[in-house]
């Protein structure tokens, strides 16, 4: 295998998204407008409802975790879904790439944009709300936020699996599977307020426990140990299945000819 | 098996692929166990009507469609289980000339470049090669949705050839393009093909693009090859369709004559003029033109057609003309 061959096109993937990034002003209003709007309107809403620091914190984590999740998958999605849109798939899919190249290309453009989300909520968070992300610790910091990326590429993966089944509509998916972790995973409120069997599916979900192994930094008692072991674990199960997933999709729309349609 | 120099660039056998129905529309057999070799250095054109299974046998042999059998080598490789080395040998164009909208012709290039793993330096001088060449070189910061479909599909071919692909698949590649531009890019292609020696596999609508590129020429009709030749041979094939068209006056008794003649087909008659088809022509002309004499017409001119490689298409595709 000659891997400067294969880093190069990998390398494709991460140009193409910074490509779009730069010409695409609606995607640089989703990575960057939406984050800031649900920032600024759950921060005012903790004000409203008076809440003390420890929830502010509490709060705001699950925020900025959201914002990270969704600025990850949105540049994996976009790196196929923009070639649905301009039905170009086809030229593509007809050069040596593979599922890899795609998604890791893709996903180091999605964790550059995410750092940068992540420090930009961050700071607005300490100067309007009070709340200091990096005090938790570089170690924990690095630990949460690289368990964010690689959930954030589960889901792309899965939307991208999904646009070779479905075409376009697949953007539907991304949407779908984010709104699930905010409802099960713990976002804005512990999963122990959940009802029993959600909270049976919260603890198949990696989010779930990143949240929690951070939020325990600022005093609040997980529910369960070895949050760190579970959460990569599932993460990287999640992971290698979705690629799974994405390679069968692949290997579908080639049998199918629904590659061929999506391009014509 | 020495891959570099494989004895065929293309070589299937029974490919067959049928496209699974929806609950609208019942599925649809486009290919009926196809067997076709390809000589390296070709140009392979398949013509067929529409619907015949011209992309979907490009598609499968390029790798964007798996068939649902049939076994066959690209340049060598197994076409099931090699499929991503042969990814890295070839490339394709089409027609419809789809790229990322508003890249301009630099990033496609780039991008593209990058997809088939070129370095840096090969990207840049591929680039500087492909947009001379194919005569695009100041649109090079337009992005491709501001360019005209011409320039567009000059793009894509620059694309295709990123790689120096050792086949080429170019699906109808100057469809919906005005003849000047027709002609130029096929000028392009068969001085690339003349330089590079790039085995090229072409699906044309245009008899007389087919005629000026091909070396062999392949009818494919309902999922099937019904003819292979090159251009001469299949044209000598409809010998027995040469169209005559005899001028004079008095031909009008001759006409009803001639309606006897077996030989005789689609007689058409004019006041001065009579056009008709005539079987085994170097036989039967003397008898023809005897009888025609005989109903006391004076011949002033005689024109014999020879069948074009469109009235090839029309006879074997049950009267659909191309395009």
């Amino acid at each position: 295998m000659n891997w400067q061959a294969e880093l190069i096109q990998a390398s494709a993937f991460f140009y193409k998204i910074g490509l779009i990034t730069r010409k695409r002003g609606f995607h640089v209003f989703e990575i960057l407008f939406w984050p800031a709007i649900g920032l600024v309107s759950v921060g005012l809403l903790t004000r409203y409802l008076q809440l003390g620091p420890d929830k502010v914190a509490f709060v705001l984590i699950g925020v900025i975790a959201l914002s990270v999740l969704q600025v990850g998958q949105l540049d994996i999605s976009y790196v196929i879904l923009y070639s649905v849109w301009n039905k170009s798939l086809k030229h593509e899919i007809a050069s040596p790439m593979t599922a890899f190249h795609l998604v890791f290309g893709a996903w180091i453009m999605g964790i550059i944009h995410s750092v940068l989300v992540f420090f930009l909520l961050s700071g607005f968070s300490a100067w309007a709300f009070g709340f200091r992300f990096l005090d938790a610790g570089p170690s924990a910091l690095t630990l949460f936020f690289l368990g964010l990326v690689l959930s954030s590429a589960v889901i792309g993966v899965v939307v991208i699996a999904l646009a070779f089944r479905f075409g376009g509509r697949a953007h539907v998916g991304a949407t779908s599977i984010v709104s699930i972790i905010i409802l099960l995973s713990g976002i804005y409120y512990p999963v122990s307020v959940l009802p029993q069997p959600l909270q049976a599916l919260s603890a198949c979900i990696p989010v779930t426990y990143f949240l929690e192994f951070f939020r325990s930094h600022y005093g609040f008692e997980p529910a369960s140990g070895h949050l760190l072991l579970k959460g990569y674990l599932l993460v990287f199960f999640y992971l290698a299945a979705s690629v799974g997933v994405l390679q069968h999709s692949i290997r579908h729309a080639k049998m199918s000819g629904v590659l061929l349609k999506m391009s014509e | 098996m020495d891959l570099e120099h494989a004895a065929h660039a293309i070589d299937v056998t029974g490919m067959e692929k049928t496209y699974p129905g929806t609950r609208k529309s019942p599925p649809v057999r486009a290919l009926r166990g196809v067997d076709l070799c390809v000589d390296p250095g070709s140009v392979f054109c398949i013509l067929g009507p529409n619907g015949a299974g011209k992309t979907t046998l490009i598609s499968i042999l390029s790798g964007l469609l798996f068939p649902d059998s049939g076994k066959g080598t690209v340049w060598g490789r197994d076409i099931l289980r090699k499929q991503r080395e042969i990814r890295r040998i070839v490339n394709i164009a089409s027609g419809h000339p789809n790229l990322p909208d508003n890249f301009t012709v630099n990033e496609t290039l780039e991008y593209f470049g990058r997809l088939y793993g070129l370095l840096r330096s090969d990207r840049a001088r591929k680039a500087d090669e492909l947009t001379r060449f194919f005569e695009i070189e100041s649109y090079r910061n337009v992005p491709f949705n501001q360019l005209s479909t011409g320039l567009k599909q000059r793009l894509v071919l620059a694309k295709s050839l990123l790689n120096d692909p050792r086949i080429l698949f170019l699906d109808e590649p100057t469809l919906g393009l005005d003849p000047r531009v027709c002609l130029s890019i096929r000028g392009r292609l068969q001085e690339w093909h003349q330089r590079s020696g790039t085995t090229i596999i072409l699906t044309t609508h245009q008899m007389d693009e087919a005629e000026q590129l091909s070396d062999r020429i392949a009818f494919l009709m309902e999922g099937t090859f019904i003819r292979v030749g090159d251009a001469r041979e299949l044209k000598e094939s409809l010998r027995h369709r040469e169209r005559i068209v005899v001028r004079g006056k008095g031909l009008t008794h001759a006409a009803e004559a001639l309606r006897a003649v077996p030989e005789v087909r689609g007689l058409e008659v004019e006041e001065t003029m009579l056009r008709f088809e005539l079987e085994r022509r170097e036989h039967n002309l003397g008898v023809v033109l005897g009888m025609i004499l005989e109903h006391g017409a004076r011949v002033e001119h005689i024109e014999i057609t020879e069948p074009t490689l469109g009235d090839v298409f029309v006879e074997l595709a049950g009267g659909t003309h191309p395009g």
